[in-house]
């Protein structure tokens, strides 16, 4: 909201206080201010008119003129003066600034010199004097000018205009007449009210009662309270100077006396007020009513809207003239030949103003002051301001008397406050007296005082009708403390008794896994948790894409929640490449929403790729990751839940794969039990599509949130044996399709139960994947590493070979073929 | 014998330094020393010397032996240095670059995160985590933001349709809809009533506008908020705690002050401003960096606390925002396109 310095010093006496002094005082008050914005000339001293009587070349520079000007007997009479401007034309009146003068910018006018021929003062441009943003000559002012005059009578008034923001919980403040007070407060001087001479008793006869038949309120919920005063004999016109510059200088264009006039006391105290043109009333009848549906009115900004029911109407006789509250209809207005008036001040429920003004997407000043609440203990000494206006501003006469329909909404509230009490939620202490003469300021008023023991007296204060905000004890304690300065809020140091708890798990395993990581060279990344349908498509099922669509997505390419975050890497992966970037290993940590049991379920989640084109040529290249390198990053975050990936069953991802590449993709879990975990290669066909070159792998996991626990229990130690380990190696032949985990249980089953209760079988570790010669088409080779250790005792070669022989025999009789 | 032994000793050391392989060098030591060596053979010899010349013969020949011994010792050491050297390899090139992966990084909005919540656990802030699906009741009525206030329209969050269902997000009501929680404060509320007082908990997290992106808005970004609850928590606490975090992340000279501001759910209000001229890209004596206040006792009442026994403080800031203004970054876009030259900046 724009306000101007001018109008507020109506009602706070300003005088001496800077402009940085009220910005600074808003600020502490609690409203932003957004912007200042000088309007007309600042004020000059030393700048006066002058009239140039000669002008002559300067001998030593062809820019530049030597002039002689006349700026008044006072301020020395003729002077002579450089200047460098085209237009320093004999006869022309412009400003001088004497010396002594300070320009903007704190340009300090003396006597001087200018290249050898002196010059006392300067003449100025409009630029020089901030009133244009550049200036191409001097200055020129009017003919009739007097000589000497200081230079602010001359030029246009100037203004301040403050823009500010105020926070939705103080409506009083959407007015001159409210940050005045405010500013009053501050400054500890008078508000002073506008002078409003209007009262009903001074109405006398109606000559025409014909203009406003009647007024009904069929809506009295919305519309509690209604009135509406007939003025006769009005002649529209413009409004006056000064009241055309207020409005100018906070943003809105004067129109005709009667509609400013009406801005003007919006502006003023906070209360819209509207104007009709009462020939225009069919059958001078006002009725306030909610639209029927699919009623029509055409509003001020010419567009037909269509109403619905339940919207609140000023309706005459036939049709809808103003959708109440928020603009009127374009031919009920005030024109050029408009008479008589009908003067409307009304309080509308905010809920339903704001209604309406959302479903038709329509907003106004007056339908902002509505919706965040106007004071309806104020509503009629603004339609007297407003009619003392119109009559003085547009003539006429007030004819009958004021229709008022509703009842007054009764207001009554105190709060009870100590300073004791005051003292203990701010921690620190303010005196007593301050903290009253700074509410008082504020139009509270003690209606009661009762000492008490401790804490002072208690004060009841009688809380202003236009302050619904306060309510309570707490709410003064800002009030005060708002008063008193935050600035001055003295700091101490931190007092922080024992009270330490445990991190989140989903913390803890998030830091984690970002430690992990980084230590392995991934970059982390963050991208948006929303996404296009389409890109997650490719990630997850129909039905799952369509449960994550939001009800009210913004951008097309952001309407639904992520079931990924392989999907964003990706998105990373190929901003990289396509800025020519090299980098080839990202990670993320953070919300995906999964379907589990029929619902969604947020579910924490990490994820890694790794490029194999990582654009970087090498002088010693690295050997590139394959399958086994997602592998052991997956199991790496898997392990960091809590999860031993390597002992969880593991299949490749059953086609459709979506997203990864089938047969090179492995996941392990499922979301049903609480975890899940898919590694692998990307689908080659996607990451085409993608524009993404050389193949990509890729590593998922994710937990649902509730299910992420902290440190697993504290492991006890196992012992472990001291003895030499006795190692046999054992090849066996098997089909290709069959895992290498599958023979590895075998043969663990197999070994332990050779080395009896003699000895162990400590490990069995694959060491060699061998297809080629010496073995059939569509097999394949494991090699295994068996290692026995007895806990005690050194192992006798006899017994192992014992142990080792009737493994390989008893795997035999299983069905391996042992590879000689 | 004596001359046999020179002979033999001359012709160790002709040959011996010339040998080039380990083969040969052990073909050379079994043709000197080994059982049927020549070394050997006049050993063999001695058992026909004369009984009285053994003693001087047997010296000789233990000479001959350890003379040997030490052309043979010689010639392997330099057949091992020989080896040695060839499987070195030449010298390195002690600058050329590492052809391993360059370092891991970790994102800026970690590091301010981290540092962060490193500040705040020094003076018992606990990190907690919420959902970033939320329920009206949790985002906006326990907050005191009634239905009708402008924050919860569909013009500013985000909502999930009236047939979503989460497993995991628990309502108030079976009425409410789910929404994507517009600030971190809904965490207030799940531990406010989840536990007792008193607390102090440090919420960091994702959340989500429905705004224009660009320079200085993103649809989500992250929040970090403090909550303290205990018995006679006052203004100047907080103003205590926001001294504390500011002087440790940017140093002692750093100083904050307060202006009143409105947020439903706390009374007083402030925003805060923070003197850092010293940040790049700041040019003004003081910039906001987040809002505060004293925990409304409406929202006590609404967790269940007495607020004439409780009372607290809360503090939210934007990570983003507190990331650009440390790092002097100036979009925050670029914190999700995630180029790794901007990721690399910040190691």
């Amino acid at each position: 909201m724009k306000l101007s310095r001018s109008w507020l010093q109506d009602y706070v006496d300003l005088a001496g206080v800077t402009d940085d002094d009220i910005s600074r005082a808003i600020t502490f008050l609690g409203f932003e201010v957004e912007q200042v914005i000088r309007t007309g000339a600042p004020s000059f001293n030393n700048v006066v008119v002058g009239h140039i009587l000669t002008r002559d070349k300067h001998p030593n520079a062809d820019k530049l003129s030597v002039c002689t000007v006349d700026v008044g007997p006072a301020h020395g009479g003729v002077r002579t003066i450089v200047c460098g401007a085209p237009n320093c034309d004999v006869g022309n009146r412009v400003p001088v600034a004497l010396p002594g003068a300070v320009l903007p910018g704190d340009f300090v006018i003396k006597e001087a010199k200018v290249r050898g021929e002196p010059s006392s003062g300067m003449m100025c441009s409009a630029k020089e004097l901030t009133l244009a943003e550049d200036a191409a000559g001097l200055l020129l002012l009017s003919g009739s000018t007097e000589v000497g005059t200081p230079i602010n009578s001359v030029l246009p008034a100037g203004d301040v205009v403050f823009d500010i923001e105020i926070t939705p919980n103080r409506p009083d403040a959407l007015s001159h007449l409210g940050v005045a007070r405010e500013l009053a407060a501050w400054f500890k001087k008078e508000l002073r009210y506008p002078a409003v001479s209007f009262t009903p008793a001074a109405i006398s006869a109606n000559p025409r009662p014909d203009l406003l038949t009647s007024v009904r309120v069929l809506a009295d919920t919305d519309c509690p309270l209604y009135t509406a005063t007939v003025v006769t004999g009005v002649k529209i016109g413009p409004s006056p100077d000064w009241m055309q510059q207020r409005l100018a200088a906070v943003g809105l264009r004067p129109i005709n006396n009667v509609v400013d006039i009406g801005n003007y006391v919006m502006l003023e105290y906070g209360q819209p007020v509207h104007a009709f043109d009462a020939a225009k009333l069919a059958s001078g009848e006002i009725i306030v009513r909610h639209a029927t549906e699919g009623e029509k009115i055409t509003t001020l900004d010419k567009k037909e809207r269509t109403l619905s029911a339940g919207m609140l109407v000023i309706a005459d006789a036939q049709k809808p003239v103003v959708i109440a509250g928020i603009m009127g209809s374009a031919e009920s207005g005030v024109s050029a030949d408009t008479l008589d008036l009908v003067l409307e001040v009304a309080f509308f429920r905010r809920q339903s103003i704001r209604g309406t003004g959302k479903r038709l997407g329509l907003g106004s000043d007056s339908s902002y002051r509505y919706e965040r609440g106007v004071d309806v203990h104020s509503l009629d000494e603004a339609a007297h301001r407003f009619i003392d206006l119109i009559l003085a501003h547009a003539g006429g006469a007030v004819a009958g008397p004021i229709h008022r329909v509703g009842s007054d909404v009764p207001w009554e509230r105190e709060i009870t406050v100590t300073p004791g009490y005051i003292n203990e939620k701010l921690g620190f202490d303010i005196p007593a007296a301050e903290m009253r003469a700074a509410l008082e300021s504020l139009e509270l008023v003690v209606t009661e005082e009762i000492p008490t023991e401790k804490r002072g007296p208690a004060w009841t204060f009688s809380i202003p009708s236009w302050r619904d905000d306060l309510d309570r004890p707490i709410d003064l304690v800002e009030e005060v403390v708002r008063l008193y300065g935050t600035e001055k809020i003295p700091t101490s140091v931190i007092t922080a008794p024992g009270l330490v708890g445990n991190d989140d798990p989903i913390v803890l395993f998030n830091r984690k896994v970002a430690d992990a990581f980084v230590g392995q060279g991934f970059n982390e990344c963050v991208n948006y948790t929303l996404r296009a349908g389409q890109e997650i498509a490719a990630w997850t099922t129909s039905t799952h894409v369509e449960s994550l669509a939001l009800a009210n997505p913004f951008v097309e390419d952001q309407s639904h929640l992520r079931p990924t975050l392989v999907s964003g890497l990706l998105e990373s992966l190929k901003l990289n490449q396509s800025r020519g970037v090299t980098a080839s290993r990202f990670f993320e940590t953070g919300r995906v929403f999964l379907e589990r049991n029929g619902q969604l379920s947020e579910c924490v989640a990490a994820a890694f790729i790794l490029a194999e084109e990582t654009g970087e040529r090498s002088w010693r290249p690295r050997e590139a990751a394959d399958f086994y390198t997602a592998k052991r990053h997956a199991e790496t975050i898997a392990a960091l839940a809590g999860i031993e990936l390597g002992r969880q069953p593991t299949s490749l991802v059953a086609a459709p794969a979506q997203g990864w590449q089938t047969g090179h993709a492995a996941t392990a879990g499922d979301i049903k039990h609480g975890w899940t975990a898919t590694f692998g290669l990307v689908d080659l066909a996607h990451l085409k599509a993608l524009g993404i070159t050389g193949k990509v792998y890729a590593g998922f996991f994710a937990i649902v949130s509730e299910k992420v626990t902290a440190d697993a229990d504290r492991r006890s130690y196992k012992p472990f044996s001291l003895q030499p380990a006795a190692l046999r190696d054992l090849a066996v032949v098997v089909p290709a399709t069959t895992s290498a985990s599958e023979v590895q249980k075998a043969i663990a089953k197999h070994a332990r139960a050779a080395a009896g209760a003699a000895f162990a079988l400590e490990s069995v570790d694959i060491f060699d994947v061998y297809t080629g010669k010496g073995v059939p088409d569509g097999q394949q080779s494991l090699a295994y590493a068996l290692t026995f250790r007895a806990p005690d005792r050194t192992l006798t070669d006899d017994e192992v070979n014992a142990a080792f022989t009737k493994v390989q025999a008893d795997l035999a009789t299983a069905g391996y073929q042992i590879r000689k | 014998m004596q001359d046999q032994l020179a002979a033999l000793l001359a012709k160790a050391a002709a040959e011996l330094p010339a040998l080039v392989t380990r083969p040969d060098f052990e073909a050379a030591k079994a043709r000197f020393v080994g059982p049927n060596g020549e070394l050997t053979a006049l050993m063999k010899q001695m058992g026909s010397v004369p009984k009285e010349q053994k003693p001087v013969v047997g010296k000789l020949v233990n000479e001959a032996k350890t003379a040997l011994q030490a052309h043979l010792d010689a010639a392997l050491a330099r057949l091992e240095a020989v080896e040695l050297a060839a499987r070195l390899g030449p010298a390195v090139d002690p600058t050329l670059p590492s052809p391993d992966r360059t370092p891991g990084t970790y994102h800026p909005l970690t590091l301010v995160r981290e540092e962060m919540t490193r500040i705040l656990r020094k003076v018992g802030f606990t990190v907690v985590e919420g959902p970033e699906v939320e329920t009206e009741y949790y985002c906006f009525d326990a907050l005191n933001t009634p239905s009708d206030h402008p924050a919860r329209d569909a013009q500013d969050t985000f909502y999930l349709p009236e047939s979503a269902r989460f497993g995991n997000v628990s309502k108030k009501s079976s009425h409410e809809k789910y929404l994507l929680r517009t600030h971190t404060s809904s965490v207030q509320i799940r531990t406010m009533l989840k536990g007792q007082p008193p607390i102090r908990i440090v919420s960091p997290g994702r959340v989500y506008r429905r705004d224009t992106t660009d320079a200085t808005h993103s649809a989500n970004f992250h929040q970090l908020e403090c909550l303290y609850v205990d018995k006679n928590v006052t203004v100047r606490d907080l103003k205590a705690l926001l001294d504390y975090i500011f002087a440790s992340l940017l140093g002692k000279d750093t100083k904050t002050r307060f202006r009143p501001h409105y947020f439903g759910y706390t009374e007083p209000s402030f925003e805060v401003d923070l003197s850092a001229t010293h940040l790049p890209k700041v040019n003004k004596p003081w910039i906001e960096i987040g809002g505060c206040g004293m925990v409304d006792p409406i929202v006590f009442k609404d967790v269940g606390y007495d607020p004439e026994v409780w009372s607290g403080y809360a503090f939210g800031m934007g990570l983003e925002r507190l990331a650009m203004l440390l790092y002097g970054i100036d979009d925050i876009r670029y914190f999700y396109q995630n180029d790794a030259r901007f990721l690399r900046q910040f190691a």
